[in-house]
């Protein structure tokens, strides 16, 4: 194993010392509360539009935050924590798809629409960009959102992805484009 | 379509995204697909993204620390047990097959020695004196077992509760 795949299979203290340099104090309260304020908010969003189902958001940032404290983190480089915490997420959410196939197919655009129609009177385009998003397969989501929103490059979405930065480029462009056309399907085009 | 990502792309997500597009920009998207398009999206997950759709507040962060410290000692505990409760299979499995091959070795011994226990057959052991008895061995194996079975017991007992 790579230095590289180690430090990025083991980002916290077992990457300092493969490194050579002393560990550090794993993240005390305070501390997970700050990063918790500072990126809950869009770690649920993220996992919001990936899944479609706030409930189910509820529960998977809740189980990402508890992997991400079970990896006993250390302030050693926010941005790297950020990015570990996105992948830990994007793996909860293609395994929650895994485990519930069905509802992985058909279940997203019904608990999309179920939740977009119950909000209807806060209007008709949330409904249809929650039914367009859902339309696109998970990966599609996460690709899109991660360098869209979090405004993530090739390598950081990679990262988060668990694929290689070239693989990004490529899945991203088909990722984009589907989504286009679904946008010109749907006379949502700009 | 290159190896690499191209260098304007983010500039084209922001200026799309912002609707602001220097002229340079503009010129580009036209010869690159890759930015054409991530241009023809960037608005629309921009509108996305703004669509606020949290209706509660999310968890307490001290709560869930406090949630995380107790699954961690949880499974502390499952982990350090584990070793214990494979031992305690192994065990089971010794005793049981200890009795097992008692019983089938020397089943003609055990079972003679357990019919002079009758009244009779005590009576004609004090009369006679020549009625079946158990070899020491097969006595200190009998305890050995016994014993063995009653640990077993009682630490599956006082572990469960």
């Amino acid at each position: 194993m790579s230095a590289a795949a180690m430090f990025f299979d083991a980002p916290f203290a077992t990457a300092q010392t493969a490194f050579g340099k002393p560990p550090q104090e794993p993240m005390d309260e305070a501390q997970f509360e700050a990063f918790y304020r500072r990126s809950a908010g869009r770690i649920w969003s993220y996992i919001y539009r990936m899944t479609g189902n706030p409930a189910v958001a509820d529960d998977l940032m809740q189980k990402t935050f508890f992997r991400f404290l079970r990896s006993r983190p250390v302030i050693a480089n926010d941005d790297h924590l950020r990015r570990y915490i996105y992948r830990t997420a994007t793996n909860l959410v293609l395994d929650h798809f895994r485990e519930s196939k069905h509802e992985a197919v058909y279940g997203v655009l019904e608990t999309m629409q179920a939740g977009a129609d119950s909000r209807a009177d806060r209007g008709e385009l949330r409904h249809d960009m929650m039914r367009v998003f859902g339309e696109l397969k998970p990966q599609e989501r996460a690709l899109l959102w991660l360098a869209h929103v979090e405004g993530e490059s090739h390598e950081e979405i990679g990262e988060a992805l668990g694929v290689k930065a070239k693989s990004v480029k490529v899945m991203l462009f088909r990722a984009r484009k589907r989504l286009g056309d679904l946008l010109q399907k749907k006379g949502l085009a700009p | 379509m290159s190896g690499n990502a191209c260098p304007m792309e983010p500039d084209v997500v922001r200026a799309a995204a912002m609707n602001a597009w220097p002229h340079a920009l503009r010129s580009h998207i036209e010869s690159c697909q890759e930015c054409a398009a991530a241009a023809d999206v960037a608005p629309w997950m921009q509108s996305f993204a703004e669509v606020d759709v949290r209706q509660t507040p999310l968890p307490d962060p001290a709560l869930l620390f406090l949630k995380a410290q107790l699954l961690k000692n949880t499974v502390a505990v499952d982990r350090a047990s584990r070793p214990i409760a494979r031992f305690q299979i192994v065990a089971y499995l010794v005793v049981a097959a200890g009795w097992a091959a008692l019983l089938m070795t020397r089943w003609t011994t055990i079972a003679s020695f357990l019919s002079s226990l009758t009244p009779a057959g005590l009576m004609s052991k004090m009369t006679s004196g020549g009625a079946a008895s158990l070899s020491m061995s097969i006595v200190v194996t009998v305890v050995a077992l016994a014993s063995m079975t009653v640990m077993l017991a009682l630490h599956t007992i006082l572990a469960e509760e």
